[in-house]
């Protein structure tokens, strides 16, 4: 494909801004007015609330409105509101530290802060529950009333035969594998401005990832008309998940600009963002598989726990997206997942980059490894065995159109040095391997999957482009600019995205899943194609001469054949001047559903596009301190077609970096009330610049997808693989194996010590 | 942040008299990293605090004529990190320093504030209690020195009373035949130490024969410590796999190490012996390549 | 209690009446308005507010401001001159080491003055001097190929 600007690897069109400093994020925002709003958090893992007292704090000089359960609305609100279960601010009980109790407004800082000090609340502590198996005991504590137990939520998913499979495979591993919950740690926190204003409309400031639904979310908890919301974006500061279902400050934000009739301001500490903002899913799972003996796997079996924490959100998403990733990743005959979520006193979780992925395939990647070792075969031979082929339907449905799956497997085994090292590499070092699916174009989960982009052209020729594509720093701004400039033929510096306002954007369901670059690029591309025509036509009309004949490039003009290149401004001009006939451009994309497509039975085909890829790293482990140092990791993931170069390394390295948190140091540590001990980056440890080795990242192209000029999503996979390819590296290294992200060094020495125990 | 009353006094009698006024609770703040922190997150309000940024003579590096180094309190750890005296007469000690935090961290911390803040797990403590520095402690009027072993009480408690301050830290010079150095888990990360071990071992001539040793363990008991009973079971014995593996052992047996959120207790045991066998071999392979490398 | 503060930011001098408590970060974002320096955890641990106090980086969000009384700040607003990115921001641009920003500001500072020590830093100088600075979003390759294109600039060369 010949290609101007798609395939460059351009730099981003919001560079400059955030490299000066110019770029606004909402924390940056000034308002005349505007007021400092606090919330007092449950300090209680479990408590009844027996009184609250906010006299003296609505007496103190400065503060504007108090509020408690009593002055909001009293809706319930989920994610699914068919699974409510959260007011707005506690009622009567408070279910895990950090829970909204109440909340103020006041003139600055000090006097909020003040303010929350003066409030008085009478707590009756509660069992606190923070174990799942705990949870799950017949006559525990219940963590919501009135609710039949703790077990909140369940799915079921059969294909073939599992028991039968069982009974005829040659080599069956079982195993139970258990990941923790993790903070997303966008640098910038959670944070909105509320304004009520007189007109009851309700504006909203926030770093939204998916703005038109926060929208719905918050008309719905708090009881107004959708039409009377609107939120606007800055520039945003991370999102991985944790931007996209609405936090409980938007709605308390919006209650207290009504009192006061003036904006307020919530922005979380970073204490409060690692106990309150929610988490990763952690999840317990039984895994087994099963493979003949010449390696083919016949089954797989998997029970799989999610801690939902104190109130739903995105567990059963989550969940079901698991499983169909467990479904897909290898084209296997008989599958058996059983799914359920947990209510526990923990914050909730949401979604994180990878969406259950990741911990699903820390299970089930280590296991094929341990399937390997006990058929005594090559794992990466192993794998070539049950690969996915390009234009396959596997058993549980997924249709598996352009796949890449041998080629990001056979690459990154080639660069880590599979077969020099594997086995054989010097002591204490080990190599490790291991493959993924996700989707490349996010889902038909809420039983459509579209989008919608308009483009502009101003009387100089410059393109305006309204998408609801957000930019939470992933580049999608810049990847809808390439995709609109390629097919306009103007310059990429020409182009102004705009995705920031709900007013001003199509509806849409946000930039998760890897979702973006696939349906808003298709929407940006059907639109550039609508106002192209326009271009060409009036192109064609200003130089007398046949549509087909005009050529637009680089923001130029020309008839084919000749040498006489003209602005396209002064297109531009002469179409809007002379005949008052203004260029623009509407383009929908519409991911149409399969035939028979419902939501509870649609599994696999839920999903518009994979998108596979392998990692390989190389460790070094000390036994004396159980220090791990990844040396090396190779990323081979497809892209379609990598709309930019730069940038989808950026992604997957990245990714890398979270996934070697993930592996290796990442998780969120409770006392035994619940409370949340490590709420710093001193103590809960995300990568540093020094804590990365050496990442390289490969994009594989591959062809057979819709995605605009073949690209798909790549802003979630790369952190699927890494955490099993480490943990099989270790393995290597030292002949232990873990089955508990993150893998600690107390947890290698300790599995060490056991291993020389039992060699003994 | 709660408000508080701010003092910047220029001489050191004005600030010790601020901070020794009973009427309020002064508290000096020399880089802030600390103070700011516990300020900010750990409840501390004083009323009063009082920088030590203005006040003459606390902030230097000198090179002392018996061959030692005396280091004002007020000094960064980048500067004495940095700093070629310290890096020639002693640069476990500039290493130490060059192992706290970050470059920001670094660019404001002091080492007076280090030592005095009293965290089990001060990186500059073992160190500098291995080679036997002393604390000069003033009133704004007198002096005392005390050994900073005996600096540290508890868990932020020091031997400084209300009104003193910690005006300068002095290392003795280095003796012949000596080999010092700091080790500290794990470095990749910026992390707070998990178990840092000082070591300084004075050999007799031509082997490797202890003449004299100091091992001191931070962040296995309430303050930095000497482990002397390892120091005693060293003392007079030619280092060898053995003894060191004795000696790592008796390390073990002394720290008293507690669970916390960055490890446990059992792993801080296996830090120890693992640390302190890896300087003690580290020690023995310089005596034994006769003071070198 | 306020107190009177003098402070020259980016070669402005100011005069400002500021509360004893507040800190530099606190002072650069609210009083002067300044807000590329950014907050990302309040407690030194992520970079994110790094400016450079009389050229060395410090955590602007553990500085009292007062504590800054008479001395020289320069925020990412200051580096550079007009329209002309600083060959550090520059290097940032072209080679993709920026992805939300937010820790750009921080970053791009602590680079500068890493750079300014030493021109031509190795890769584990690099690594060790950007130690204090989170980044989410990267992984932080084109981070380090960044400060080894700004040096390349610096001493005259160019980004391949
Ligand atoms: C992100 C981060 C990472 C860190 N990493 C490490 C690390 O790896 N290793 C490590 O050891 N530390 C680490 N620290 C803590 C370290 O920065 C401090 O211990 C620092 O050295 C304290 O010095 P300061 O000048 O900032 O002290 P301040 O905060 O100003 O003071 C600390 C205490 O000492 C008192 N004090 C200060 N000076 C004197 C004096 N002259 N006389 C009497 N009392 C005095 C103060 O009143 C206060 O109680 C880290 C801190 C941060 C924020
Ligand atoms: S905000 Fe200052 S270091 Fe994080
Ligand atoms: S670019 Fe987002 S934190 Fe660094």
């Amino acid at each position: 494909m010949k290609t101007c600007i798609v395939r460059k690897g351009l730099p981003r069109i919001d560079a400059i801004p955030k490299v000066s400093g110019e770029a606004q994020y909402t924390v940056d925002l000034k308002m005349p007015g505007l007021l400092v709003g606090k919330i007092l958090r449950s300090p209680h893992a479990h408590a009844r609330i027996k009184s609250i007292d906010t006299s003296a704090a609505k007496a103190l000089d400065g503060v504007l409105a108090v509020i408690t359960a009593e002055d909001v609305p009293e809706n319930l609100f989920a994610f699914y509101q068919w699974q409510a279960d959260k007011h707005i601010l506690c009622t009567d009980r408070v279910r895990y530290v950090g829970d909204e109790v109440a909340a103020v407004a006041a003139m600055d800082d000090d006097t909020a802060e003040a303010a929350l000090d003066l409030i008085k609340v009478e707590y009756e502590a509660l069992p606190v529950i923070l174990d799942i198996d705990e949870a799950m005991k017949p006559g525990a504590q219940l963590i919501h009333e009135g609710k039949e137990s703790n077990s909140t939520w369940s799915v079921d998913r059969l294909f073939g035969d599992p028991d039968k499979a069982l009974a005829e495979c040659d080599y069956v591993v079982e195993g139970t594998y258990v990941t923790h919950q993790l903070a997303h740690c966008c640098l910038e926190v959670s944070n909105c401005i509320a304004k009520w204003d007189k007109r009851d409309k309700l504006t909203i400031w926030t770093n939204a990832q998916a703005p038109h639904t926060q929208r719905q979310e918050v008309a719905r908890v708090l009881g107004i008309p959708r039409r009377n919301v609107r939120i606007i974006n800055s520039t945003m500061g991370g999102g991985f998940g944790s931007k996209l279902v609405m936090d409980m400050k938007l709605p308390i934000a919006s209650v207290l600009s009504r009192l006061t009739g003036r904006p307020v301001r919530i922005v979380n500490t970073r204490s409060e963002e690692f106990t309150t903002a929610k988490t990763r899913y952690p999840y317990t799972l039984h895994l087994k598989t099963g493979a003949t003996k010449d390696g083919k796997i016949l089954v797989r079996d998997l029970t799989l726990i999610g801690d939902n924490g104190a109130y739903h959100d995105k567990g059963p998403a989550t969940i079901n997206f698991s499983s169909m990733m467990f479904g897909t990743l290898y084209n296997v005959p008989n599958i058996r997942f059983h799914g359920e979520l947990v209510y526990t006193n923990k914050a909730m979780g949401t979604a994180f980059r990878g969406f259950g992925n990741p911990q699903v395939t820390f299970a089930t990647e280590s296991q094929i490894d341990e399937l390997a070792e006990k058929m005594g075969m090559d794992p990466l031979e192993l794998r070539r065995r049950n690969v996915n082929h390009p234009d396959e339907t596997a058993a549980c449905g997924a249709e598996v159109c352009g796949c890449a799956m041998s080629e990001c497997m056979e690459l990154a085994a080639k660069e880590i040095g599979w077969e020099e090292k594997r086995g054989k590499g010097a002591p204490l070092r080990g190599v490790g391997l291991a493959n993924m699916v996700h989707t490349g174009g996010g889902g038909r989960f809420y039983g459509f999957n579209s989008a919608e982009a308009i483009i502009k052209l101003s009387d100089e020729g410059t393109v305006t482009l309204i998408t609801s594509a957000l930019d939470m720093g992933q580049g999608a701004h810049t990847a809808m600019a390439q995709i609109a400039a390629e097919e306009l033929g103007v310059r990429l510096e020409d182009i102004n995205v705009l995705s920031h306002d709900t007013e001003l954007t199509p509806y849409d369901l946000g930039s998760w899943g890897s979702r973006a670059t696939f349906m808003n690029g298709n929407a940006v591309l059907a639109a550039a194609e609508d106002a192209r025509q326009s271009l060409v036509e009036a192109a064609a009309e200003m130089l007398e001469a046949d549509p087909a004949d005009i050529l637009v490039e680089e923001s130029k003009v020309w008839v084919k054949g000749s040498h006489e290149k003209h602005d396209l401004s002064e297109v531009v001009d002469h179409t809007v001047n002379e005949h008052g006939e203004p260029i623009s451009g509407i383009g929908r994309f519409v991911d149409h559903l399969p035939e028979g497509y419902t939501i509870p039975t649609a599994f696999a085909k839920n999903i518009p596009c994979f998108s596979f890829g392998t990692q390989a790293v190389e460790v070094e482990v000390d036994p004396e301190t159980g220090q791990v140092n990844v040396l090396r990791v190779v990323a081979a993931h497809e892209t379609g077609t990598t709309i930019n170069q730069t940038m989808a390394e950026g992604q997957l390295e990245g990714s890398m970096a979270q996934g070697i948190g993930f592996a290796l140091m990442e998780r969120l540590v409770h006392d035994d009330e619940g409370r949340i001990v490590n709420d710093r980056f001193l103590d809960y440890k995300i990568p540093n610049i020094g804590d990365v080795p050496e990442m390289k990242a490969y994009c594989v192209e591959s062809v057979g997808t819709r995605g605009p000029f073949g690209a798909k999503g790549i802003g979630e996979p790369g952190l699927v693989p890494t955490a099993p390819a480490i943990a099989n590296a270790i393995y290597d290294a030292i002949g232990v194996r873990l089955h508990e992200v993150p893998m600690t060094r107390e947890q290698i020495i300790k599995a060490l010590k056991e291993k020389r125990a039992s060699e003994t | 942040m709660k408000a508080f009353d701010y003092v910047r006094p220029s001489t050191l009698e004005e600030a010790c008299a601020v901070l020794a006024d009973p009427a309020g609770s002064a508290k000096a703040l020399a880089g802030g990293t600390d103070v700011l922190v516990q300020m900010r997150a750990a409840g501390l309000r004083p009323s009063v605090v009082v920088s030590l940024k203005d006040v003459p003579g606390l902030n230097f590096i000198h090179a002392d004529d018996d061959g030692g180094v005396t280091i004002g309190a007020v000094t960064p750890l980048g500067a004495v990190e940095h700093s070629a005296v310290i890096k020639e007469r002693c640069p476990a000690v500039a290493q130490a320093a060059a192992w706290v935090g970050s470059v920001q961290v670094r660019n404001r911390a002091t080492i007076g504030g280090n030592l005095c803040n009293a965290a089990p797990s001060a990186d500059t403590a073992p160190i500098l209690i291995a080679l036997g520095a002393e604390a000069v402690i003033t009133d704004g009027r007198e002096e005392r020195v005390v050994l900073l072993e005996e600096f540290f009480t508890g868990p932020g408690q020091t031997v400084l009373g209300r009104g003193e301050l910690l005006r300068a830290v002095r290392v003795p010079p280095a003796p012949a035949r000596s080999f010092a150095t700091y080790l500290k888990t794990f470095r990749s990360a910026m992390d707070c130490c998990t178990v840092g071990v000082g070591l300084c071992a004075t050999f007799e001539e031509g082997s490797a024969a202890i003449k004299d040793v100091r091992l001191a363990l931070g962040a296995v008991a309430p303050t930095p410590m000497r482990a002397r009973a390892t120091e005693a079971l060293l003392a007079g014995r030619e280092l060898d796999e053995t003894t060191i593996a004795a000696a790592s052992a008796k390390a073990v047996e002394e720290a008293q190490p507690i669970d916390d959120i960055r490890a446990s207790a059992a792993y801080r045991e296996v830090l120890v012996e693992v640390m302190s066998r890896r300087v003690l071999t580290a020690a023995c392979a310089w005596a034994q390549n006769g003071g070198r490398g | 209690m306020k107190r009177e503060l003098h402070i020259r930011v980016n070669g402005d001098e100011y005069h400002l009446l500021v509360e004893t408590h507040r800190t530099l970060l606190e002072v650069i974002r609210d009083e002067i308005g300044l807000t590329g320096t950014k907050n990302g955890c309040g407690q030194g641990e992520c970079g994110a507010c790094t400016v450079l106090l009389d050229g060395e980086p410090v955590n602007s969000c553990l500085v009292l401001a007062h504590e800054a009384e008479g001395h020289d700040v320069l925020t990412i607003e200051g580096l550079g001159s007009g329209d002309t990115l600083h060959p550090v921001q520059r290097a940032f641009v072209e080679t993709g080491a920026i992805q939300c920003g937010y820790c750009t500001p921080g970053m791009v500072l602590t680079a500068k003055a890493l750079l300014d020590h030493n021109p031509t830093p190795t890769r584990a100088e690099i690594l060790e001097g950007l130690k204090g600075n989170l980044c989410r979003c990267t992984g932080y390759v084109k981070i380090v190929e960044a400060v080894e294109a700004a040096s390349c600039l610096l001493e005259g060369g160019e980004i391949e």
